[in-house]
């Protein structure tokens, strides 16, 4: 008797557990799915653990930006980038954008950057999550007016070393005579 | 709803006058071929004298030709298999290289939004938000 | 002057190498100009490519072929010359002044984007100089540099934008 209560009580466990351990196999909602029959070009890579370790030892050690990722992914779990290109603005809707926001929430994942722009409508959303106060995965929402782009990073992640693998633009805040007018021109422009 | 798509059409062509084709400092050509013919276009290799002319016996060659001939085959699909493993390898590799780099792009993507976010707030407003944070 | 062969064949690796040099040399050396914005450096890096087109001259079949060859060896040598010099990034004010245009509408804004592009990252930077000096398409940049196509456009892509924001933020008012 004492058994089969432990055993339901473990099955009731993982039952309400559950979310949380299939927290990182985050699938996309059906609407975002279906993107891919109407985008110019899409991009999915997958990969698990082994699979990166794999991978990693074809990067080769004279390519800086290829030293840096082989860094990057050696204590990740997996990499999943989802990456749609579409001709045309309105190709999907904000709703199906927030549907796949909305599994970001607390007390798992933590939003770290929101940003919505108006002005070019490039909306970029950062979660973060934390196991014992280390970092555990990454997730990336960037809704573009002809883009949209996931990214589910598990593991342990250099954010600073990943944003440099993106392009060290280098180009640095501007601190010399900025035109404050042009660029307040440039703020209220309606470009729409 | 068109000005995005002529800001990139200006940018465009500012981009291709900018980046046009320069003339090259006068006595270019004078001075590559100047060098050019200081340096041999093709190395000629010194004289030998022929190491193979044991393999004259037919007997030599035949036994030669099998033992090449077989260590070819295994060495070719051996080959093969590297080259698979490795073309494989360099596929993963790119996709990896891909995903980090679309990641990376997107976090920049945000940094810059941040920092323009923090750029186009008043000079007096900034100092007002920095002397609040640290009182 | 030695004439070009008018088929795109090339008869004899002897003849005629000064007109090849003369024919593709702005090509060669701009590629290397826009990319290390600096002259000098440029110049060197365009002669060691001729002489090495010099060396493999008899391997070439033809003159796309030889086009493509000079593109690739520039850009490859371009790259590696960056990064043993190791240059550090640099602020916009501080970017090396490329020879300016003399015939140019714009001088002023031709060389701030020439100090924009020069800050961008390696690979991104020749994808852009390939795609704007030589107008060549994303799939013939990516045989090029050995890159996969897929990046080359996001290379572009990315770069055009940042151009974009910073050339609208400090020059807004021009280009809107």
């Amino acid at each position: 008797m004492r058994s089969i209560n432990q055993k339901s009580l473990l099955s009731v466990f993982l039952l309400l557990a559950s979310p949380f351990l299939r927290a990182q196999e985050i699938k996309l909602p059906p609407d975002v799915e279906k993107l891919s029959s109407t985008a110019k070009e899409t991009v999915e890579v997958k990969m698990d653990g082994p699979m990166l370790r794999w991978a990693s030892k074809f990067l080769s050690a004279e390519d800086p930006d290829e030293q840096k990722a082989a860094k990057l992914v050696q204590s990740l779990k997996s990499i999943y980038v989802r990456n749609f290109e579409f001709d045309k603005e309105g190709a999907y809707s904000s709703a199906e954008v927030q549907t796949l926001r909305s599994q970001f929430s607390p007390p798992e994942w933590s939003r770290v950057v929101g940003v919505r722009s108006e002005r070019d409508g490039e909306n970029v959303d950062v979660y973060f999550r934390l196991e014992n106060e280390k970092m555990a995965g990454i997730v990336i929402i960037s809704a573009e007016p002809k883009e949209l782009t996931f990214v589910n990073i598990v593991g342990p992640i250099e954010v600073d070393q990943l944003a440099d693998l993106g392009g060290e633009f280098g180009i640095p805040r501007l601190k010399t005579k900025p035109s404050s007018n042009r660029v307040a021109k440039v703020e209220k422009g309606d470009h729409k | 709803m068109n000005q995005p798509n002529e800001d990139m059409k200006r940018i465009d062509e500012l981009m291709k006058t900018a980046l046009r084709r320069e003339e090259v400092p006068s006595g270019f050509a004078e001075r590559v071929l100047a060098r050019a013919e200081q340096r041999p276009a093709v190395t000629l290799e010194p004289e030998r004298i022929p190491w193979f002319h044991f393999f004259s016996r037919p007997l030599v060659r035949w036994a030669a030709f099998t033992a090449v001939t077989a260590s070819l085959i295994a060495g070719s699909l051996h080959y093969r298999n590297v080259r698979r493993e490795q073309a494989k390898g360099e596929a993963a590799k790119q996709q990896l290289m891909l995903a980090l780099h679309i990641a990376g792009s997107k976090l920049q993507l945000a940094r810059s939004k941040v920092n323009g976010i923090q750029t186009s707030q008043p000079r007096r407003e900034r100092e007002t938000n920095r002397s609040r944070s640290k009182s | 002057m030695a004439s070009r062969p008018a088929n795109n064949q090339l008869d004899s690796p002897e003849l005629g190498f000064a007109e090849i040099v003369r024919h593709h040399q702005s090509m060669v050396f701009s590629i290397a100009l826009h990319f290390l914005a600096d002259r000098s450096a440029a110049e060197e890096l365009a002669q060691d490519v001729f002489l090495q087109l010099h060396r493999t001259l008899p391997s070439l079949k033809s003159e796309d072929h030889m086009k493509f060859w000079l593109r690739k060896v520039t850009a490859h040598r371009c790259i590696d010359y960056q990064r043993r010099r190791r240059a550090p990034q640099i602020s916009l004010e501080d970017a090396p002044e490329p020879v300016a245009s003399t015939h140019s509408a714009d001088p002023f804004l031709e060389r701030r984007v020439r100090q924009l592009i020069a800050t961008l990252p390696e690979k991104p930077r020749m994808v852009v100089i390939l795609r704007y000096q030589e107008d060549m398409s994303p799939e013939d940049i990516a045989q090029t540099l050995a890159m996969p196509l897929a990046t080359v456009k996001s290379h572009l892509q990315r770069s055009l934008a940042i151009l974009r924001e910073k050339m609208t933020r400090t020059i807004g008012e021009v280009l809107i």
